[in-house]
């Protein structure tokens, strides 16, 4: 740990912060078992301290996204243990510590750009593969493919590798290839033909809700792209792309078959027990909620069909008050908002932080304004709030993206031994190579100190 | 470096896109959230009264009432089940949301309520004085425009249920107040504020014509008079006393009185002529009709007796009541009826008020004054004894049915500063019942001043 | 009063969690420095200096060029508008030609992918750039 100070303030208001959530709930809840609430305090709490115990043991710059993280998933772990009734929720807890697990696993992938370069067409076979089995085994039946216990949605883990293929076809751009009079760079192609691909798999197996994500994550991969050098890629292009884009979904929309466009133009008080009964059950919700809400547990929300995923929103709005939830949407935006404190120090980690940036704002986009019948309605979830495996998952793989892009590695892979248990020896080895190739005395001084100074820092 | 910044940039674009939305969502769940809690089942209704704070509607429920309480104005407040749509209640159901996002669901001591102009005890004596008789009444102060009386029979006590919804009169869950009846004579009144207009007060007056019993129109038709045996001669004052409809047919044939004028004045009192829209007048949401004529040709039978009030002529009884406002305003300007005095919110704060507002001028000042002048002759000579004031009035008979049945029709004012009434009257099938439309009249206007 | 304790239950919790995100935001203001710092061992501290002008290095690939959107711009027209790409791994800092016309010398020569060390001397076009550390790194 860098900072002791920021360290231990940071554990302490994390866990002020779901002592109170958790205080809310045994003088407000409505529970008949009070064992329930002691049940979950434990489980929260308990997974908070490990969870800072072993966090000293992670070799990071910053540790924000990590605070942001549990502070997020204890309190969707909260939430969802009082939908209906305060019932400490198994399987929410599972899947959330599922995510956590994720967020190592995705910074120890993504942290490294040079490596995970080398590894690019791994990325490009996954996407194969995935759509292969989304192919074969959802189809247009539906998206979600179900096994003994659980099922899984494999199109999560699909955005997980757009964002990853965006970012590491960002550096081609400077080989360029002149096919038919125009200067062409094979992995732009390639990315847009990706990029389409999923837009039309998801198409047709009716998962429309997550076309928008894709878009948003290709978008963002895109807009960086046209930035880059030697791009080319004037302002008129853009507004003319952005054009088709719009153009191509307003005629996706009118040759749209006939249930999505009853969801796009449904008046949902026309047929609150129909098509509008989800979205008009939500926004009553929110209404009899109020500011407030009514108390953890004494939501009448918790009958309707996917309460805790997709109309979430409207579940902790009412139970916890619409201004609550505001605040929690608002630690999802503060998790996101970690690259404009610690800027990401390339394309590729540039890149990842604005993918995973554009993939939770849409989500959440969908899913909040969905329920609440600003825009039509779509079964997307809001990453970590809503349950769920694969989302949970997905989820946390992209926040480990985020904690990659904020303490990144710069090693070229082969070169390096590993940097995990010895935090200082990568830097030793740079700087031994670095002294042995150097010509002026003076420069070997200043390299050998570095070592002492970066194996103080990790002795703290 | 640029190739940050940039993607900062994009970074806190999605961030700010995103709250926009948040910003407009929260708005929107600000301003519509009472909209969404109506159809909650959670939601709770406050309450209604009447001018003396009397219990008119309680969405509350925690009163006790006795039996047949909110009989007399229960088709014209209404509820909240959806059975009777054109009502107070239902109309203004978003006033008496006892609901506030801020709190949620206020779970007791909502204030919200409206304050209405109605009169119960006038209200009741007017319902009771019907017994079986059908009919409706309405009245209002045409100075400041507050609907004090609006009974329509057969009613309904809405805090029953509708589970003998089928058993039902026809006519039971409106207001016939609203709605278009035949005028009989009263359409008469129309037709000299029309004559009066296009000829003026001393052409007119100089007219006369003979009635013998019955009078042969231009196209050969039979006009008859309710006296076999004729009125004689008569002028504009004897006609409109005497009611005599060949007076009146030959008024309508007389050259000095074109149709296209006719139909021109008739248009500006409110009517729609022929296949004109039908247009409404708005009394706190409640679509009130106004009236609605057919006019062919001077000489034509069925135009003829439009003019006399039968034929194909409908009036509703407000309209009747508001033309009187404008005779006794003395401007030519109807005073528009109001019901509701003012709102609270659930926290008893004031929210609305309600204005006196006018219509645009129907007729001139002199039309106004002579018509103001021929109906309060009319009252003293024939409705003395009803009060002490001096009362303008003109009495209907409107045969309905194919003429199986005869409806009895009052309209007038009370020409006193202190009691400014207008008054619609209107007793139906009047050889079914021993009640006379005068009784009613006296029974509205003692309850109303008492 | 019991009307009202949940109203302020909800309240406090809110503020609690207000207060943790303000705190955490604080922490990551505080690790802003803890990050440069790291990125300083990273980039080996080293800036780029023209004539007592210096070019800061923030990020892993840095465009050296006459286009708007180079991250050091040249307005000279002896510079390519995509002139070379700085890059750094492990510490290391390797200039490339990007296609340039005039070339890309280090040291006095023309290379066209080239390891820098300190105090090498870029001629980009009619412009000389030396690679040092920062000052304040030196004094450390």
């Amino acid at each position: 740990m860098s900072n002791p100070f920021s360290y231990i303030f940071s554990c302490l208001f994390v866990l002020l912060a779901h002592s109170t959530m958790l205080f809310n709930v045994y003088f407000n809840g409505s529970y008949t078992d009070e064992h329930q609430v002691f049940v979950i305090a434990a489980a929260v709490i308990g997974l908070d301290i490990v969870y800072f115990f072993l966090m000293l043991f992670f070799r990071q710059h910053t540790y924000n996204v990590d605070f942001m993280l549990i502070l997020i998933l204890n309190m969707s772990n909260i939430f969802q243990s009082c939908f209906g009734a305060v019932e400490f929720d198994h399987r929410h807890y599972i899947t959330s510590l599922a995510a956590l697990l994720a967020s190592r696993v995705g910074y120890h992938v993504c942290r490294n750009h040079k490596w995970i370069q080398k590894q690019k067409v791994f990325i490009w076979i996954g996407i194969g593969l995935l759509a292969a089995v989304i192919f074969a085994f959802t189809g247009s039946r539906s998206m979600w493919i179900t096994f003994e216990k659980f099922s899984i949605q494999p199109s999560e883990f699909m955005k997980i590798l757009l964002i990853l293929a965006c970012a590491t076809s960002i550096t081609e751009q400077q080989n360029k290839h002149t096919v038919l009079g125009f200067s062409i760079v094979w992995e732009n192609v390639i990315l847009f033909f990706i990029a389409a691909g999923i837009c039309l798999l998801q198409w047709w197996c009716r998962d429309l809700g997550s076309i928008p994500t894709f878009m948003a994550i290709y978008a963002a991969g895109f807009l960086l792209r046209i930035c880059y050098p030697k791009a080319k890629f004037s302002r008129k292009t853009l507004f003319i792309a952005a054009g088709a884009v719009l153009l191509a979904g307003l005629v996706a929309l009118h040759f749209a078959p006939d249930y999505v466009r009853a969801r796009v133009f449904v008046n949902i008080w026309d047929d609150t027990e129909g098509d509008g009964f989800q979205q008009s059950r939500a926004l009553i919700a929110i209404a009899e909620g109020g500011w407030f809400g009514k108390g953890p547990g004494k939501g009448a929300l918790s009958g309707v069909f996917a309460h805790d995923s997709d109309i979430v929103f409207a579940s902790v709005c009412e139970e916890w008050g619409l201004l609550f939830a505001l605040m929690s949407v608002l630690m999802i935006l503060i998790l996101l908002s970690a690259p404009l404190f610690n800027p990401p120090r390339s394309y590729y980690h540039g890149t990842m932080a604005a993918g995973v940036c554009a993939a939770f704002t849409a989500q959440m986009a969908l899913n909040i304004f969905g329920s609440c019948n600003l825009i039509p309605f779509t079964g997307v979830t809001i990453p970590f709030i809503s349950t769920g495996g694969s989302s949970m998952a997905a989820s946390g793989f992209m926040a480990g993206m985020l904690i990659a892009a904020q303490s990144p590695e710069f090693h070229k892979p082969g070169k390096k031994k590993t940097t995990k248990s010895k935090p200082g020896s990568s830097t030793k080895t740079a700087a031994g190579r670095s002294a042995k190739t150097a010509s002026k005395s003076g420069t070997r001084s200043k390299t050998k100190k570095k070592p002492a100074s970066s194996g103080r820092r990790a002795a703290v | 470096m640029k190739s940050i910044r940039r993607c900062q940039r994009i970074i806190t674009l999605f961030i700010l896109a995103f709250i926009a939305g948040m910003g407009v969502l929260v708005w929107k769940i600000n301003k519509e959230s009472p909209f969404y809690m109506m159809h909650s089942d959670n939601h709770q209704l406050g309450m209604v009264y009447d001018r003396t704070g009397g219990v008119l509607f309680d969405g509350i429920g925690k009163g006790k009432y006795e039996d047949n309480y909110f009989v007399d104005i229960g088709n014209l407040i209404g509820d909240d089940k959806g059975q009777m749509e054109n009502t107070l209640v239902a109309r203004n159901i978003d006033k008496l949301n006892n609901y506030s996002f801020s709190e949620g669901l206020i779970r007791e001591g909502g204030q919200a309520a409206i304050y209405t102009t109605l009169d119960h005890y006038a209200n009741r004596a007017v319902y009771n004085i019907f017994g079986y008789t059908e009919g409706c009444v309405c009245a209002y102060n045409y100075k400041t425009g507050e609907l004090l009386v609006c009974v329509s029979l057969p009613s309904i006590d809405v805090t029953k249920g509708y589970d003998n919804i089928g058993e039902l009169k026809e006519g039971t869950l409106i207001s016939k107040n609203m709605y278009g009846t035949v005028p009989g004579s009263t359409q008469k009144v129309s037709t000299v504020i029309s004559a009066l207009e296009i000829m003026g007060r001393d052409k007119l007056f100089s007219k006369s014509y003979a009635c013998n019993g019955k009078y042969i129109n231009s196209s050969g038709k039979e006009i008859v008079c309710h006296n076999a045996y004729g009125h004689g001669v008569q002028g504009i004052q004897q006609g409109i006393e005497n009611s005599c409809n060949p007076f009146f047919a030959q008024l309508i044939e007389d050259p000095d009185l074109p149709l296209s004028k006719i139909t021109e004045k008739y248009r500006k009192l409110g009517y729609a002529v022929n296949d004109d829209e039908m247009k409404y007048i708005d009394i706190d949401g409640i679509q009130c009709e106004r009236a609605s004529t057919t006019l062919v040709d001077s000489g034509d039978f069925n135009t003829e007796w439009a003019c006399i009030g039968q034929g194909e002529t409908l009036v509703s009884p407000i309209q009747l009541m508001m033309w009187q406002s404008a005779i006794a305003n003395g401007t030519g300007k109807m005073t528009m009826p109001h019901l509701i005095d003012h709102c609270t919110n659930t926290y008893g704060d004031l929210t609305s008020y309600s204005k006196t507002t006018y219509s645009e001028q129907l007729f001139s000042e002199t039309t106004a004054a002579t018509m103001k002048e021929m109906l309060i002759t009319n009252g003293n000579n024939h409705y003395g004894g009803i009060t002490s004031s001096p009362l303008a009035i003109k009495s209907g008979t409107a045969q309905v049915k194919e003429g199986a049945e005869e409806n009895s029709l009052l309209v007038g004012f009370v020409d006193d500063d202190r009691h400014p009434i207008a008054f619609c009257v209107l007793m139906e099938n009047k050889f079914g019942t021993a009640l006379t439309a005068e009784q009613i009249l006296k029974t509205l206007l003692d309850s109303l001043s008492s | 009063m019991e009307y009202y304790s949940p109203l302020m239950l909800c309240v406090i919790t809110v503020a609690a969690l207000d207060i943790c995100a303000l705190v955490l935001i604080i922490a990551a203001y505080r690790e802003k420095s803890s990050g440069r710092k790291r990125w300083d061992r990273i980039s080996s501290s080293m800036e780029l200096v023209e004539q007592g002008y210096t070019y800061q290095l923030g990020c892993d690939e840095i465009l050296i060029g006459r286009h708007a959107s180079a991250d050091i711009r040249l307005s000279d027209m002896s510079v390519s508008r995509y002139h070379a790409m700085l890059t750094v791994a492990d510490g290391v800092w390797t200039i490339s030609d990007l296609g340039s016309k005039s070339g890309v010398y280090v040291n006095g020569v023309r290379i066209k992918k080239k390891t820098l060390h300190e105090n090498d001397t870029i001629t980009i076009g009619s412009r000389q750039l030396v690679l040092r550390k920062r000052r304040n790194a030196r004094d450390e």
